[in-house]
């Protein structure tokens, strides 16, 4: 299998608000991780144990205070702005906690805009968010803006947002944090599908503990440090393994 | 592109209230200057054809040697032959008459008082062909007639200085061409009021004929041109200045822009009184503009991080903002220009007048010409504003760390 992201002994640290003494809070600390093409993974953890700030790691939104993450093999550190913003616009598709749809904008237009900024021709935009809009079940629903959807139609426009543009990896943040059990069962449901269907790569924070059972695979955080990998579990292997893993491959 | 406008289009009425109360701010600027550059417009334009109106005419033709040097004798500097010379202009194209004059001065004396006087004398026909009529307060306007007595119009202040009303007699004290003192005794036909209080203690008007006879010359001071629109004054003055220079005497042709010091003054002052009105409306939009823009950049800051995190280009958000400022700019000044001439027309058609300005003696009509350029140049005004308005509030957006953006509430 061909690897799509790995994250090497990243830690990040965060100065203390208001704090003139500069103090640090670490929100992630010496974590690694390799996820492979074709992934459908989960990030479980309670509220503070580093979800958010591990996703927006590899989704290149923030900055590691020390480690690498490297995307297709691509070391993001020594990426400039302008090449991280078109890593994000071609390879990385978004899927976040609170919809952030744009309240101005249609089901189909909020699902158009990754193709906008693209640059792709308008027909093919046209073809490419149906297509996204009937891949999570919405076509009927693509004239409706934001306001006028359910919480749980909004999250699939979401979700057709971040794979209309047919990215190499999704990454979604407590993506069903704001729904309810049944909705939240359709969406993990959902995007396993589409992982299953189209090969996408998919990992997602939760701490919704009911819904691991729909994963592949599971990786516990705990206070910013990596506690267990499922995949590695099941290989018999412990967080040090991990590591050791993850160094031994980037070695080779 | 069309889309990324649509964004704009729709984000400008994402909150209506404040989206119409920033429309209020810059239609009301734009409604502001239009009202005030309108009001001025007809202030300049009406002095500029009573400036025309009164006398001036479009061109006055003059001797080069009026310009040279001052006059020694009475009318020394004049125009000889000045029949010929009138014959000559009136050939030309735009020509609608060609008026005699002659400035002088003297005494004026009523027998038990005497006074200065300056005097203006006119061929009535042709001045009133041009339509160069005289305000006549009382009585009426010279006898044009050859042979008739010697007639004189004097100014309001005048009249009331000297104690004289209409019908009673005054004697004119002047200086002939020769050097010797002359006088001829001239009856009141008519008060005139110029608008001007400092003219008025000092204007007397008698014709031509009177005043060569009492001169004792056959020049005149100037002609005086009258064409058939303002707007020719340029195309005509082209075409007679080659005219004139076959003729004996040098000529010169002034047009009413040179001559109309008075006017000149008034029209910059109301050009100031304009550019600082505008300066104030730019900088009222500019601040008020920068703080509602900045509170619409805060409500979206969880959006625009979204936006970036998807590969959104920074500078696109910042053409964003800018065309959503510009956009609100175009709105409002569309508001504006309409307020404007809706209002405008309601004050024209109320007949409103002004009380006399310092100098005049005569209420000003408060009316709003409605001038293309004016809209356009304020629409400018508050568009351009607005556009620099946005770019603090636009890159500060685009500078947004995506994380922090993501994660505010």
């Amino acid at each position: 299998m061909n690897e799509i992201v790995r994250v090497e002994r990243v830690t990040r640290s965060f100065p203390l608000n208001h704090d003139r003494t500069r103090n640090l809070v670490s929100a992630l600390n010496d974590a690694s991780l390799r996820v492979e093409a074709g992934e459908f993974l989960a990030i479980a953890g309670p509220s503070g144990s580093g979800k958010t700030t591990l996703l927006n790691l590899i989704g290149c939104i923030d900055q590691p205070t020390s480690g690498r993450v490297l995307i297709e093999r691509v070391d993001t550190s020594e990426l400039s702005q302008t090449c991280l913003t078109d890593l994000r616009r071609k390879k990385i598709g978004f899927v976040f906690q609170t919809f952030n749809l744009i309240p101005v904008f249609t089901a189909a237009e909020n699902v158009e805009f990754p193709l906008l900024i693209a640059g792709v021709s308008s027909r093919e935009r046209s073809e490419r968010v149906a297509e996204a809009l009937d891949s999570v079940g919405l076509s009927a629903r693509a004239g409706h803006r934001p306001d006028l959807l359910s919480g749980g139609e909004r999250q699939r426009v979401a979700v057709a947002r971040a794979i209309v543009h047919r990215p190499a990896l999704v990454l979604a943040d407590e993506p069903t944090a704001n729904l309810d059990t049944h909705n939240a069962t359709q969406l993990i449901d959902l995007m396993h599908g589409l992982n299953r269907r189209f090969g996408l790569t998919f990992i997602f924070s939760t701490h919704d503990a009911r819904l691991l059972e729909h994963t592949d695979r599971i990786v516990r955080l705990c206070d910013g440090t990596i506690q267990s990998d499922s995949q590695f579990q099941s290989e018999g292997l412990n967080q040090g393994g991990i590591r050791e893993q993850v160094l031994a491959s980037s070695i080779s | 592109m069309s889309k990324f406008l649509l964004l704009a289009f729709r984000n400008v009425f994402r909150n209506r209230r404040r989206t119409f109360m920033t429309l209020l701010m810059v239609g009301g600027g734009v409604t502001g200057l239009l009202m005030a550059g309108g009001f001025f417009a007809f202030m300049i334009s009406g002095l500029r054809e009573h400036t025309i109106q009164e006398g001036l005419g479009h061109l006055q033709i003059f001797t080069a040697e009026h310009f040279k040097r001052d006059e020694v004798r009475v009318l020394d500097t004049g125009i000889d032959n000045w029949r010929q010379v009138a014959a000559t202009v009136q050939a030309g194209s735009h020509v609608r008459g060609v008026a005699p004059r002659i400035d002088f001065y003297g005494m004026v004396s009523n027998g038990s008082k005497s006074s200065v006087f300056m005097g203006a004398a006119v061929d009535p026909v042709a001045e009133n062909s041009l339509g160069f009529t005289p305000r006549i307060a009382y009585g009426r306007d010279l006898d044009p007639r050859v042979g008739a007595d010697v007639e004189a119009l004097i100014g309001s202040g005048l009249a009331k200085s000297m104690n004289v009303k209409v019908g009673d007699g005054l004697t004119l004290l002047a200086v002939t061409s020769d050097g010797a003192l002359n006088g001829v005794d001239v009856q009141i036909a008519g008060i005139v009021k110029t608008g001007y209080d400092e003219m008025d203690a000092r204007y007397l008007r008698i014709t031509l004929a009177s005043a060569q006879r009492l001169l004792q010359s056959d020049r005149v001071t100037n002609l005086v041109v009258g064409l058939d629109s303002t707007a020719n004054t340029d195309a005509a003055a082209a075409a007679l200045a080659p005219r004139l220079e076959g003729l004996p005497q040098q000529m010169v042709l002034k047009k009413w822009i040179d001559l109309a010091t008075y006017y000149l003054q008034v029209r910059n002052m109301f050009v100031g009184i304009f550019i600082f009105l505008g300066i104030i409306v730019f900088f009222m939009v500019l601040m008020a503009s920068v703080n509602t823009l900045l509170m619409a950049m805060f409500e979206r800051t969880r959006e625009i991080g979204t936006m970036l995190a998807m590969g959104t280009p920074r500078l696109w958000i910042v053409a964003l903002f800018m065309l959503e400022a510009t956009l609100t700019g175009c709105l409002g000044a569309i508001a504006g220009v309409a307020g404007g001439n809706l209002l405008g027309a309601i004050v024209n058609a109320s007949g409103l007048h002004m009380p006399p300005p310092p100098g005049l003696t005569v209420p000003i009509a408060f009316h709003v010409l409605h001038i293309p350029a004016l809209m356009i140049a304020s629409s400018l005004i508050v568009v351009f504003s607005l556009a620099l308005a946005s770019i603090l509030p636009a890159i500060r957006a685009s500078r947004l760390q995506i994380a922090e953006a993501l994660a505010h509430v």
